[in-house]
Formats: C-alpha cells, sequence, structure tokens
C-alpha cells in the first residue's frame, strides 16, 4: 500500500485546492506527520482574482513520496498566517471500510454534508468487529477519498472535513 | 502449499522469511509500523500493510491489526519471526480461531516451554538432563536455604515466568541465600508481574550449547546438532557457533536424539532450540525456545537447509525434506551479530546508514535489512545485520570471518562491528576454548568498562 500513498497525495492536494477556491482562501498549508520519515508538507496558495473571470487555482507541487516535502508556491501578498487544515481524517486501524450502517441503507454521510464532532463518518471492520469511526470535530464533508468495502491500513485518508 | 503468507515482523528475519516464501512461489504480505514505510522488508514483500504507529505494542505486537491485515489481503497463514509474537502461545490461540494457519509450534507447546517451571518439568519427564534444583516453585525462604544445603553453593534463583537471561539472582553462599531469594521475588514481581521462583545450582564455567530441533508435528522430529552461543554480552548473543568447538560426533548424536525422541514425542510441529548449560561433559536443560532463533543460519549452512522453507512446508501439511540419516555435518560455520550501538559502551546509535557495502564470496552470507541512505528507527531492538561464514574446518571459517569483515562497510552510524577484529585476535576465540564468562572479562579488559 505504500504505492497508494503518492495517489492519496495527489488527492489530498487537490481536495485542499478546492477548499481553497470554494471558500475564497488564498493560501492553505497543512503539515501532517505520519510515522518517523512519513510526512506531507504542503501549500496551496493563489492570488486573489481582481475580476471574477480569471481564477486560476495553482497547486503546489506534490510531495516525493513518502518521505521528504513539497516546495511552497509562489506566494501571494494576501492572508498571513498558514493554517494548519483540520481537513484528513485519517484511519486508526487496518480493516475494511463500509460507508453504510447496512447493506442497503444510506450512507452515513455524503460530501457537503455538515457534521458534529463525534458524528460516525463509517465503519471500519476489523475482525468482526464493527468500528464506528467518529468526525474528530464540527465540520462539513468536503471529499470522502474511499470507496465502500475498500480496505485500508493504519493512517489511510478517509475524508476531508473542513 | 499456501497462496499467501504474512510475516508478522520486521528487519532482517522478515527478510528472510520473505526470501524462502518467494523461492516457494508463496506471495507475501509484510506488515509495518509507520516507522517502517521504508524498511527493506516492506519494499521486498508483493505487498504490505501499515498496522499501526512505531510503538511495538501498538504494531509488530498488535494482534487485532496483524489479524486485521490478514483479513484484508487474504494471507492463509502467518510467520512470526522471533521475538515480537513468536512465542505469545494467546496469539497462536487467536489466529487458528480465525482459521488462519500460524506457521510454528501449537499454543499448548508453547505455553508449555514458555513457564520455565513446567519446561523444566516437561524435559525431566522427556528424559533431557536438567540442572539440580528445585521441584518446581519455592515459596518461602526456609524452602530455599533448605535447597541451598541440598545442593551445595553457589545457586541461582530464577523467575519462572523470566527468560531472555532476566529476573535472576545469584547466591555464592548460605550468607546470601535470604537477600538473593527476596531481591529475585521483588524483580520478578516487577519485571513480569509474577514472583514465583525457583532455584537450581549455579554452574561455573559452562558453555552454553543449544540443540536445533524439527518436527512435522505428525510425531516425527529430528536434530540439526549444536550451536555454541557461549559469548554473551549480559545474557544477549554475540558470536555463535556450529558444530560447538567442544562437541565430539558422540556426544553430538548422544544429546540430539534425546532432544529429538523428546520433540517426537510430544508431536511438535516446526523448529525449536533446546538450550543447556554444558559443564564437565554433563548437559543441564536451561529452557526451550519454541521458534527458529536468530542464529539459525550457523545450522543451515553446516548441514545444508533451508529451516524457513520447511517451517513453511510442515506448516502446508508436507513433510520435511529430510531424515536424520541425511543430516550430516559439512564443515563449520560462525555468526556475528552487528548491532547499532556505540562501543564500548554499547548505546544504542539509531540513525542515517550513509554508506553500507555486504560482503561476498565463497562461504559468505549476510542477512541484513540495511541499504544506504536507511534510516535505523529508534524504536525496535539493534540488531542490524548478521554475517555468517562457511569453511571446511574452524581455521578456515574464522580466516573466511576475518575476511569478510575487512569488507563490510556501514557508516552513519555507530556499531558494534569493530569489536569482531579484535575478537578474532584473542586466544581463546581462535582455540574455541571460552566459557559463558569469558567475553564479558574480555570486554572488560579490552575496553575497559
Amino acid at each position: 500500500m505504500a504505492d497508494e500513498t503518492h495517489e492519496k497525495d495527489v488527492a489530498f492536494i487537490k481536495a485542499m485546492a478546492e477548499l481553497l477556491r470554494d471558500n475564497d482562501l488564498t493560501e492553505l498549508h497543512v503539515k501532517r506527520e505520519y510515522g518517523e520519515s512519513d510526512w506531507l508538507n504542503v501549500r496551496v496558495a493563489r492570488q486573489l482574482p481582481s475580476a471574477p473571470m480569471m481564477m486560476q487555482p495553482p497547486m503546489a507541487s506534490a510531495p516525493a513520496a513518502p518521505a521528504t516535502t513539497a516546495a511552497p508556491a509562489p506566494a501571494p501578498e494576501a492572508s498571513g498566517d498558514p493554517s494548519q487544515a483540520p481537513g484528513a481524517v485519517t484511519s486508526p486501524m487496518v480493516g475494511t471500510i463500509y460507508l453504510q450502517a447496512e447493506p442497503g441503507t444510506p450512507a452515513f454521510v455524503s460530501v457537503g454534508d455538515k457534521v458534529k464532532e463525534g458524528q460516525t463518518l463509517l465503519i471500519i471492520e476489523a475482525m468482526k468487529t464493527m468500528n464506528q469511526i467518529p468526525a474528530p470535530r464540527d465540520g462539513t464533508v468536503k471529499r470522502i477519498l474511499v470507496e465502500d468495502a475498500a480496505p485500508v491500513e493504519f493512517g489511510a485518508p478517509l475524508m476531508i472535513i473542513e | 502449499m499456501f497462496r499467501k503468507i504474512l510475516i508478522a515482523n520486521r528487519g532482517e528475519i522478515a527478510l528472510r522469511v520473505i526470501r524462502a516464501a518467494r523461492e516457494m512461489g508463496v506471495e507475501t504480505v509484510a506488515v509495518h509500523s509507520t516507522a517502517d514505510t521504508d524498511a527493506m522488508h516492506v519494499r521486498m514483500a508483493d505487498e504490505s500493510v501499515c498496522i499501526g504507529p512505531p510503538p511495538g505494542t501498538d504494531s509488530y505486537l498488535s494482534m487485532a491489526s496483524i489479524l486485521s491485515a490478514c483479513e484484508i489481503t487474504g494471507a492463509e497463514a502467518i510467520h512470526p519471526g522471533y521475538g515480537f509474537l513468536s512465542e505469545n502461545a494467546n496469539f497462536v490461540q487467536a489466529v487458528e480461531d480465525h482459521g488462519i494457519k500460524f506457521i510454528g509450534p501449537s499454543a499448548e507447546h508453547i505455553r508449555m516451554m514458555g513457564d520455565k517451571i513446567t519446561a523444566k518439568e516437561t524435559a525431566k519427564r522427556l528424559g533431557i538432563p536438567c540442572v539440580p534444583g528445585s521441584e518446581g516453585g519455592v515459596a518461602d525462604v526456609e524452602t530455599a536455604r533448605a535447597i541451598g544445603e541440598e545442593f551445595g553453593y553457589p545457586v541461582i534463583v530464577k523467575a519462572t515466568a523470566g527468560g531472555g537471561g532476566r529476573g535472576m539472582k545469584l547466591a555464592r553462599s548460605a550468607a546470601d541465600i535470604d537477600t538473593a531469594f527476596r531481591a529475585a521475588r521483588t524483580e520478578a514481581k516487577a519485571a513480569f508481574g509474577n514472583d514465583e521462583v525457583y532455584i537450581e545450582k549455579y554452574l561455573g564455567k559452562p558453555r552454553h550449547i543449544e540443540v536445533q530441533v524439527f518436527g512435522d508435528g505428525k510425531g516425527r522430529a529430528v536434530h540439526l546438532g549444536e550451536r555454541d552461543c557461549s559469548l554473551q554480552r549480559r545474557h544477549q548473543k554475540v558470536f555463535e557457533e556450529a558444530p560447538g568447538p567442544s562437541i565430539s560426533p558422540e556426544t553430538r548424536t548422544e544429546i540430539g536424539m534425546i532432544c529429538a525422541n523428546a520433540v517426537a514425542a510430544l508431536g511438535y510441529e516446526g523448529a525449536g532450540t533446546i538450550e543447556f548449560l554444558y559443564e564437565n561433559g554433563e548437559f543441564y536443560f536451561i529452557e526451550m525456545n519454541t521458534r527458529l532463533q536468530v542464529e539459525h543460519p550457523v545450522t543451515e549452512a553446516v548441514f545444508g537447509v533451508d529451516l524457513v522453507r520447511e517451517q513453511i512446508r510442515v506448516a502446508a501439511g508436507l513433510p520435511m525434506s529430510f531424515q536424520q540419516d541425511d543430516l550430516r555435518v559439512n564443515g563449520h560455520a560462525i555468526e556475528v551479530r552487528i548491532n547499532a550501538e556505540k562501543l564500548p559502551n554499547f548505546s544504542p546509535c539509531p540513525g542515517r546508514i550513509s554508506q553500507y557495502h555486504a560482503p561476498g564470496g565463497l562461504g559468505v552470507r549476510m542477512d541484513s535489512a540495511l541499504y544506504d541512505g536507511y534510516r535505523i528507527p529508534p524504536y525496535y531492538d539493534s540488531l542490524i545485520a548478521k554475517l555468517i561464514v562457511h569453511g571446511r574446518d574452524r581455521p578456515e571459517a574464522l580466516a573466511r570471518l576475518h575476511r569478510a569483515l575487512g569488507e563490510l562497510i556501514v557508516d552513519g552510524i555507530d556499531t558494534t562491528l569493530p569489536l569482531f577484529a579484535k575478537l578474532l585476535q584473542a586466544e581463546a576465540v581462535t582455540s574455541g576454548d571460552y566459557t559463558i564468562h569469558w567475553l564479558e572479562g574480555w570486554l572488560a579488559e579490552t575496553y575497559g568498562v
């Protein structure tokens, strides 16, 4: 699964770029440590457009998988402090994802839903036990990064909640 | 044969198992903590699953994570390596309960040999010679004194739940027994959660001789000779060799057959090692390890076998590739263990390997998960490499070891590598005339620690 890390990183950065755009931000900086030699450090930034038509979301360069850091994008003049994006919710265990309580029932959450801290986002089944994975904070589901019945390892990004 | 197995370990032993499985066409799943994402065993396996954060308890010791990893990858069997969960009877039970095959002995046999008192009783019952001592646990200091009287001092008080050289207190004379007894119990309680102790006669100048056994789980077992692992520092082996320099072919056959028959009588499955102290021509059972040992390569070299392959075979229900008559000693092999530790204090030294170059040539084997640029994490065991040499006789093996050590490069961190060139100059090592206390004495002299 180490080879899927790059794809997940790219998905994550794309999600960040969307966040930037959708919320009219100029800069977003995420630093995430997954392990001793495994960390993600990405900054996405853009110029605020003077006319709405000229929107152009630049992307920061992707980090080399999985060990090294990204180069920051050309820095805009606007908004100061890079925020630690609380975005990604990662898997606390090895198991299989279920996006709904039971087959045939609706998914726990969909993209765009507002969730409260502690609200069940999905289930991870590990050894015949169903573990409900709670939202770590209030927010909106921006991305769902896993499919129903997908296997996940420890640390795999599951959703972006902002 | 299994289609896919999961290796519940890391480092050089995980690589070892992956190599054997690959040769057999068996797919491999590596598990790793986040600290080991770039480890060699992860890169070499066909698939990998991250099972947790760096600490062992949350990753390599996490039964739930490992079993889950089996589930999501469809692995049919687990090879536990050595250390970690390899001798955890509860883990074996859990694995079997999930319909996965544990590559190794049964939970019952692991439990039997994990408790040192039960192990000794079992050994006695099976005709394996033991160190004279208490029958079972010693509950009070009066009994301890009586035992000291009966067997004669010095005696050693040992924790039943101990092992790996921990939880032992020496009483040199009757004057020491009370303190030794009480101290041993207190330490045992603190270290193992169980204050039960037993007492054995202390042997002054023994060698550590261990016998490799292997069973097919169906009542057949063989021995693969002995290894002399007397060169130890704080009960950690540093240098091992096969055959034992002090063991004659007749002695080998005698003790070997006792061990093989004992293990066959148990219906034992897989690899095991029966460890003895050997003094004045007598063997004294200390413990049995119900797993593959670190130093198994010297036995492989001398008998021309692949023990990991055999473990996987018998676990899959196949017979062993050999019978006792096929197993003949050929030449001599020596292994040295290289740790990421700084001499002379052996303080742990994790960090980045700036250059790694393995020795090669005839009769040289390097078992290691190192590579250029690899960062040794600080969370695990400090063993980073094993250098094994084989020669037609002991002098050739020693010369080969000296030559191979000259080629081996491990730069960027401090290691115990420099120790071995010095060790090879010691008369006791070249003659093979050493006991379990010798190395620490030599270290004190040589390094002044």
